[in-house]
């Protein structure tokens, strides 16, 4: 989740039963209820980094990652997504109908499959519901036991001999803070469950309640005992009526503004040491076309987007804590009836927070919501929210023009755009729901985790993934774009008279210009429409090239950074380039317009069609250009310079 | 002998007593399929923690130790029956 932040996870999500499978190497599935713990056993047994969440439905994708066996057999290990049921009849798109597609493709092929079943054991009849239909499958079947730290804390302990004597299967129960013990315990009992063969066939018939109540004892002193109600005690102030929407605003409001207050010193810090670096280079390396290409191409472009690196990471760290925790399956509990008003339901509140962090994942997520109408208005409106690529485009705007402000009133201001955009989705979803998406809705049921303390590797694992994805982003895309641009702002327009100034007669200027006639309502200057013709794949790419343009245009050992250079820039006649009213018109444009390629396939992908992006499209750079000429023109109306 | 037993909706139960699902009503046999995969099956005892505000969806706890929100609309589609009270 960062700003361009698709996952780069293996994506085998439509690609039940692997090569690997087909050709008598050992697969193994990872199968269990949405928050059993499935994740974090994925993670001990391959090392590989699989999202680890407090909430139902966060495996959005089938990873894969390559385990051996004590015996020495290699197999592949599949993470399928959560699921309820393999027999009650479910939405083939959904998670659920991802993992049954993937059970019942290997099963018609005759793969070589042992299912290694995670279960929650404080919610252990729940899970051997989901046993018993495993059982039907004829794969063999092995239980893992999750949360065995918890289960101690509570006072009760499990007998997994008793349990697997009555299921009829291996089980063993693990911690999975202890990774090592745990990938040790699950794989012996896969290869036990493989020298057994035949005679391991799982109980096809035997009631979940009786059984766990029969394995698991309470054996906890008092004070265990009443850890237990902790989920509890802590509900009773979170989920109040009154007091949990109003704590819930709160701590996103709190999220939102941390991520401004906390990262904009490291953003200026970074900001500032890039001017220098470009004003150095020149000293060391000479004044010549290369040493401006590095300095005013990658620096001025990729360098200045890495600036604001900080505000992805932290964001990532803010989204992962709260997931963790099991808080976010409260916030779709006290967003529910306002989302029901809008037509979605608590199920969409997901995805729709993820879209905070990268629409991509977000719009995988998705899958979690069984109702296909709400689906896909769901899809339709996660472009609308503020993922994080939008942030460099934010902080470089709120730092140039509003800069002699407080960071109290900037980062109100920041908030309000998050504020803008969440009201512009709902809004959006209303409408859709009651045109385009009309339909009735699948009412929410939705499980609710109980409440579990972070695991710092886990959250720090995220916060890092985030960091080198946006770091190899910028490593590519917006280094080749700033390349790019700054060849066609070096490149003279072919028949063009030359100008005082060079880039005024480049390629990239002539294209910006000819736009101008369409953007000047919104007061989008040929500089800026080059920012959004770049950006158009990625909306990130709009402080890199706005970077590049002012690096090219300036003073080479001119170290400004970039904010001020935006500042200070003036017209020919000596008055301010931009103003305000022309940052407030770029916010309303970067709130509104879906400016990521990504985001499209990702809509094409879940849909199957190019109806809904080329929709998207439409709609959302309708609204983002119409937003930016009203609030230009509005601002103008009331003396905004 | 002729046992009466009130059959109410979820939806109206009292907070914190406990109650068996005795039945749905009027909901497609796939719906309470699903239902009952996920741990809201007939017979299941549960107890009704609290509702979110505004008609917001129900908070129950099941007597299998799940926690689920449940909005109010399939809630009135859930006939309960009072659980009867182990001394």
């Amino acid at each position: 989740m960062s700003a361009t932040c698709h996952d780069g996870t293996n994506d085998t999500s439509h690609a039940p039963a692997s090569r690997n499978a087909r050709e008598g190497h050992l697969l193994i599935a990872l199968v269990g209820r949405p928050n059993s713990g499935k994740s974090s056993v994925y993670n001990a047994l391959t090392g590989e980094n699989a999202r680890v969440g407090n909430y139902p439905g966060i495996t959005v994708d089938i990873l894969e990652g390559q385990v051996v066996l004590p015996s020495g057999v290699r197999a592949t290990l599949a993470d399928l997504p959560g699921l309820y049921s393999i027999e009650a009849t479910v939405d083939a798109a959904t998670d659920e109908g991802v993992a049954r597609t993937f059970l019942n493709t290997a099963k018609s092929k005759g793969d070589r499959l042992v299912i290694v079943q995670v279960v929650d054991p404080t919610r252990l009849a729940l899970g051997l519901r989901l046993t018993r239909e495993l059982a039907r499958t004829k794969f063999p079947i092995v239980l893992a036991l999750t949360h065995a730290d918890v289960l101690a804390a509570e006072g009760r302990k499990l007998d997994p001999h008793a349990l697997a004597d009555a299921v009829g299967v291996p089980a063993v129960l693990v911690d999975s803070h202890e990774r090592d013990a745990t990938a040790r315990a699950v794989l012996a009992a896969v290869d036990e469950c493989l020298r057994a063969g035949a005679d391991a066939r799982a109980a096809k018939y035997f009631d979940p309640a009786s059984v766990a109540k029969n394995v698991v004892r309470d054996v906890g002193s008092r004070r265990e005992l009443a850890r237990r109600h902790i989920t509890e005690h802590i509900d009773g102030v979170l989920l109040h009526p009154i007091i949990g929407p109003f704590f819930f605003i709160g701590i996103m409001a709190l999220v939102f503004a941390a991520v401004f207050l906390i990262a904009d010193p490291a953003s200026v810090l970074m900001d500032r040491l890039l001017g220098f670096a470009r004003a150095g280079l020149p000293k060391i390396l000479g004044r010549n076309l290369f040493t401006s290409l590095v300095t005013d191409g990658i620096l001025g472009g990729a360098g200045t987007v890495l600036a604001f690196m900080p505000q992805i990471v932290i964001l990532t760290i803010a989204l992962e804590l709260l997931e963790s925790s099991g808080y976010l399956a409260r916030g779709a509990f006290l967003m529910d009836r306002l989302l029901r008003v809008l037509g979605l339901s608590g199920r969409s509140f997901l995805p729709l927070l993820m879209g905070h962090a990268c629409a991509v994942p977000a719009i995988s997520a998705t899958r979690i919501v069984r109702d296909p109408r709400e689906r896909l208005t769901t899809i339709l409106v996660i472009p609308l929210m503020t993922c994080s690529a939008r942030l460099p485009t934010y902080g470089l705007v709120l730092a140039a023009f509003f800069w002699d402000r407080s960071p109290f009133f900037r980062a109100a201001l920041f908030v309000s755009l998050y504020v803008a955009s969440i009201v512009a989705g709902l809004c959006a979803s209303w409408i859709l729901r009651r045109t385009v998406t009309k339909g009735r809705g699948l009412p929410l049921v939705l499980e609710m985790p109980a409440y579990r303390v972070p695991q710092a590797y886990v959250v720090l694992r995220k916060a890092g993934q985030a960091a080198k994805r946006f770091l190899r982003d910028v490593g590519t895309t917006i280094v080749a774009v700033s390349t790019v641009l700054w060849v066609l702002l070096a490149v003279p327009m072919p028949g063009s008279t030359p100008a005082e100034h060079r880039i005024e007669s480049s390629v990239a200027a002539t294209i910006g210009r000819a736009v101008e006639p369409v953007t000047k309502p919104a007061g989008f200057d040929w500089r800026i429409n080059v920012g959004l013709i770049g950006a158009f794949g990625a909306r990130e790419v709009m402080v890199g090239t706005m970077g590049v343009i002012f690096g090219v245009e300036n003073a080479p050992d001119d170290s400004a950074p970039l904010t001020e250079r935006l500042r200070e820039a003036k017209k020919p006649d000596g008055s301010p380039l931009y103003g305000v009213r022309t940052g407030l018109a770029i916010l309303a444009f970067f709130v509104l317009a879906c400016q990521c390629v990504s985001t499209v396939a990702a809509i094409r992908r879940e849909t199957s069609t190019w109806r809904w992006p080329a929709f998207v499209l439409a709609y959302t750079y309708t609204l983002g250009y119409v937003a930016a000429v009203v609030v230009y023109q509005v601002a103008g109306i009331f003396g905004v310079g | 002998m002729i046992f009466l037993v009130t059959l109410s909706s979820l939806a109206n139960a009292a907070l914190g007593m406990q109650f068996r699902i005795a039945s749905f009503v009027g909901l497609e046999a796939d719906a309470t399929a699903w239902l009952g995969a996920v741990g809201l099956h007939e017979g299941e005892e549960l107890v009704v923690l609290r509702r979110a505000a505004l008609g917001g969806p129900l908070h129950v706890r099941t007597a299998s130790g799940g926690e689920f929100a449940i909005a109010r609309e399939l809630a009135s589609s859930i006939a309960c029956v009072p659980a009867p009270v182990v001394p």
